[in-house]
């Protein structure tokens, strides 16, 4: 049976499974949305192709399955470039599928051709520019072997237009064999086996890819079986129940106090599913300096990428983590982190009248222990990571790596979607909200039932919070207080909002927001000096955390 | 210091600039190169000379090894006595 290149494509994403597509469509990409009408595949026009790539990466952390997004060529193919980059940062596994001019004009400056596939190279896992249609099937399913094999990342596949519209009989199934996990090396096991056992002081630092690869059980098992107190990274949240009693806190430049002394204190750092990240060690040579390093990873190139490890279990965490010994006499260690873990609990009697947003974010995750969130990027997104609780790791959208503002809608989106029966909870900024806030649109239109909640301090307050620090309050370009009326432009999108101003009102919103059947937008307004704290320096070790200036 | 990298690649689109590219985005330089093809293997060969300041070559090599289109690498120190050597599945 005869096929075009446009439907053996839709056919390949059938049989992958995936039921949702993001994306918009235009010139290049015509044949394949035309082949979309004959499919079951969900689009979801979302109202710029940055808002597409955003919600597939949020849709593929959540549902742990690869998220497909889609766009036309030239500006429909750049717009994507953020999304990609994010998940490339985050590890996520994402298929991007651009349109592409026809062949025959590639390379001649064609209306709306733009090199995708040379520009992504550096922030995908791999790319495919598809030159003949007999390649269309091969080419769909090892774009999602390759998206989830190992390390996941994103694989963009650029498809000419002409390739999409050419007719072949080629079937459109191809099995590919599945690898095998990698297994840790026995040597360098019973290396990190006796650094365990001779461990006095050891912390458990979680990553991104403990639930990636599938292990936040084992991960837990381990952590209460062994005693051995937990911190972890922003994207590592949610690996242990933030409310378990052996967990520290988030480490790093915004971390937790008690967290960041027990790396510093510790003999022995057991890195699981992390990559010694900047925000997270401060300056690197000094961090955790006592400690010899176990790092366990499933890919290899993060091992002693950055920090020398003593024992390098490159692999299967559930495996590495399962070889680990369990019977250790730390009760000593054990009892000075919880101490510190007292010593450092956060404080929520802020003075003066503003609402204080930390406090807000604590009653929220306690009215709505299940709720997930989507975060954007900014002061809110640390605040968020440090005063919100999370079960499992899903429950914490955010774009760790990039630092991509305009993440949360489009994130929120994707999540709705990913889960339908749960509740999610956009946190944005008022500069973030501004970067996507077309998404609006696209909640509207689908009646995804997702709340906002609009932390609003009339700047960009984590640039605003450094240049009060590091710039000698020298303010540059930090002022956004000529914002719009949110609740107005919520509304003209069709979305219900309301604003609060004082702390008297903070419960109520609260009920508000969460009590809501649809979409709604709550608007926060809140004192423009707010400062996230506490705040390791640029440039040094995480002993040194700046402290709020009332505390 | 100078490394030697040997490298095979898939012969197919974007490979050499994939692995190019790479080298000099984690901090390294190339300081020359000698590539040969094999048409009927679909494989190309390439020798590459790099310097670094101050990061880990080994590290480069299994950054290397994870692209998609990369058979084999090889790096090599000045003696000539390979470092690391692995092949892909």
């Amino acid at each position: 049976m005869s096929r075009r290149g446009a439907e053996l494509l839709v056919q390949a994403l059938e049989r992958e499974g995936v039921e949702h597509v993001f994306g918009y469509p235009g010139g290049a990409i015509m044949p394949v949305y035309d082949a979309l009408l004959n499919s079951r595949l969900k689009h979801i026009l979302t109202r710029h192709e940055q808002g597409a790539a955003l919600a597939a990466d949020a849709y593929a952390r959540v549902t742990g399955r690869p998220g497909v997004c889609m766009a036309t060529s030239g500006p429909g193919a750049t717009n994507l470039v953020t999304g990609i980059a994010n998940a490339y940062m985050d590890s996520v596994p994402l298929v991007a599928i651009t349109g592409q001019v026809p062949t025959p004009v590639m390379g001649t400056d064609a209306f709306q051709e733009v090199d995708v596939f040379g520009i992504t190279m550096p922030i995908v896992k791999h790319s495919f520019l598809v030159r003949r249609v007999e390649d269309i099937a091969r080419t769909v399913a090892l774009a999602f072997h390759i998206a989830t094999d190992g390390r996941p990342g994103p694989v963009l596949i650029d498809l000419p237009k002409d390739v999409a519209n050419t007719e072949t009989d080629v079937p459109p199934v191809i099995e590919l064999r599945r690898h095998q996990r990698h297994q840790p090396d026995p040597a360098q096991l019973a290396i990190a086996r006796e650094l365990v056992a001779a461990a006095e002081r050891p912390v458990l630092y979680g990553g991104g890819g403990i639930p990636i690869a599938g292990a936040v059980d084992a991960f837990r098992v381990y952590a209460a079986t062994s005693g051995i107190p937990v911190v972890t990274t922003l994207k590592g949240l949610g690996s242990v129940p933030t409310r378990d009693a052996g967990f520290l806190g988030m480490l790093g430049m915004h971390g937790n106090r008690a967290a960041n002394r027990a790396v510093q204190e510790c003999d022995l750092l057991i890195c699981v599913g992390a990559r010694f990240d900047d925000r997270a060690t401060g300056k690197l040579s000094g961090f955790a300096p006592k400690a010899k390093v176990i790092h366990m990873d499933a890919d290899a190139s993060e091992i002693g990428k950055l920090r020398h490890a003593d024992a390098g279990l490159h692999g299967d965490l559930l495996s590495s983590l399962a070889a680990l010994p369990a019977q250790l006499s730390i009760q000593p260690w054990r009892a000075w982190c919880a101490e510190r873990k007292v010593e450092h609990a956060w404080r929520y009697d802020a003075p003066g009248e503003f609402i204080y947003v930390p406090d807000m974010l604590r009653r929220i995750s306690a009215a709505a222990p299940d709720l997930l969130f989507a975060c954007d990027v900014g002061q809110h997104q640390m605040w968020v990571a440090q005063h919100c609780h999370f079960q499992r790791p899903e429950q914490h959208l955010t774009s760790a790596g990039l630092g991509t503002m305009g993440y949360g809608i489009p994130a929120g989106i994707g999540a709705c979607l990913a889960r339908p029966n749960a509740r999610v909870l956009t946190v944005t900024g008022d500069g973030s909200i501004m970067m996507n806030i077309q998404e609006l649109a696209t909640l509207r239109r689908y009646g995804i039932p997702l709340k906002i909640l609009l932390v609003d301090n009339a700047s960009l307050g984590m640039v605003r919070q450094w240049q009060e620090l590091f710039h000698a309050e020298r303010y540059s370009e930090v002022d956004l207080s000529d914002n719009p009326d949110f609740v107005e432009v919520a509304r003209s999108f069709g979305i219900p909002a309301f604003r609060i101003t004082r702390r008297d009102e903070v419960e109520g919103a609260i009920a508000t927001l969460l009590g809501s059947e649809g979409p709604m937008l709550a608007h926060v307004c809140i004192d423009p000096r707010s400062n996230v704290w506490p705040l390791v320096p640029p440039g040094q070790t995480n002993d040194v955390m700046m402290e709020e200036r009332f505390a | 210091m100078i490394h030697t990298l040997h490298l095979s690649l898939h012969k197919v689109e974007g490979a050499v600039i994939r692995a190019l590219g790479l080298i000099e985005r984690r901090g390294f330089s190339v300081t020359a190169m000698h590539a040969r093809t094999d048409d009927a293997a679909q494989q190309m060969e390439l020798t590459i000379q790099f310097q670094s300041a101050g990061r880990s070559p080994e590290v480069l090599a299994r950054q290397i090894e994870k692209l998609f289109d990369v058979r084999h690498v090889s790096l090599v120190k000045e003696s000539g006595v390979a470092l690391k050597e692995s092949f892909a599945c």
